[in-house]
């Protein structure tokens, strides 16, 4: 099973995922991180994940690129969070996929989904806010959209989280 | 409680003032007081109170269980602005989560949240 999920800032949409995880009552949950904690403020924001993951039974795996890399334990539930950073790890990392960054990216959700008894993906709505930025902000926007709808086009189910309220735009 | 969300000028309150006609007083959380947010009916633009709030280093995350406690049957109507490129400037960061952290707490005490676009609402809870 592929579930996406997507959401706002601070919409909830984490909490809503590990959840899904939880309900899933599986024994093996594994937990794949891809914020790279670059200052202050990030190491912060990974600190607060990992409390909202404690008592959960997550191992955590760091991956910040060459996801068709990483191998998991057969039969293991995952969930990936969060797609919009990984996609600017690929785009702007050293050793990143640089301008394939979406067909690596879709690579590596592949394998992964193969390797995976259920696999959640958290990504970002990041597209509505009216602002033209510039080339490269533009490029990152694109790259995601093109990974996003690939992601929604091979998941059984999409979840938009609203405020907390999962609104369902995929059915399984 | 009730919520009606939605993008910037897609008819939310309109929406609002339409479905609960009678919803008595129209606070703008743009200008309002906290004193005042007692005794109200509707109160729009519950994002500018927020930004206002943080601005001047009240505490915004107390926001939702003041409305429990003080006015538990209020209409808020607040722009949905999560759903950007994570801003560049530091508060403006601190203000598009706190908009979404404080609204996930009102929604979850909302009996009702409808999302407006183009005018047209959609009870999502």
């Amino acid at each position: 099973m592929i579930h996406i999920v997507t959401g706002g800032s601070g919409s909830g949409k984490s909490a809503f995922a590990e959840e899904q995880i939880v309900n899933l009552q599986g024994d093996v949950r594994i937990y794949i991180a891809t914020m790279y904690p670059f200052d202050e403020e990030s190491r912060r924001r990974v600190e607060r994940h990992r409390r909202m993951r404690a008592g959960k039974r997550f191992e955590t795996v760091e991956c910040y690129t060459h996801l068709e890399e990483l191998k998991i334990p057969k039969g293991a539930d995952v969930l990936l969070e969060c797609m919009s950073n990984l996609t600017a790890n690929e785009m702007y990392q050293e050793g990143g996929a640089g301008e394939n960054t979406c067909e690596a990216v879709c690579r590596g959700i592949d394998a992964l989904a193969a390797q995976a008894e259920n696999l959640v993906v958290v990504t970002n709505e990041v597209f509505s806010d009216g602002i033209t930025y510039d080339r490269e902000t533009q490029r990152y926007l694109k790259y995601l959209g093109t990974i996003n709808q690939y992601l929604a086009r091979i998941a059984d189910s999409v979840t938009e989280v609203v405020y907390g309220i999962p609104v369902r735009i995929k059915e399984e | 409680m009730k919520m009606v969300i939605g993008g910037a000028y897609q008819g939310k309150l309109a929406y609002a003032r339409n479905t609960w006609k009678d919803a008595g007083k129209l606070l703008d959380g743009a200008v309002c007081s906290w004193e005042e947010l007692k005794d109200c009916g509707i109160v729009c633009h519950l994002e500018e109170f927020i930004r206002r709030g943080l601005a001047d280093g009240l505490p915004m995350r107390e926001l939702p269980e003041y409305f429990k406690k003080e006015n538990p049957d209020v209409i808020l109507v607040c722009r949905e602005i999560g759903y950007g490129i994570v801003p560049m400037d530091a508060f403006e960061r601190e203000y598009r989560e706190a908009v979404g952290r404080i609204c996930t707490q009102l929604a979850a005490m909302s009996d009702e949240v409808h999302r407006v676009v183009c005018g047209i609402g959609t009870v999502i809870k």
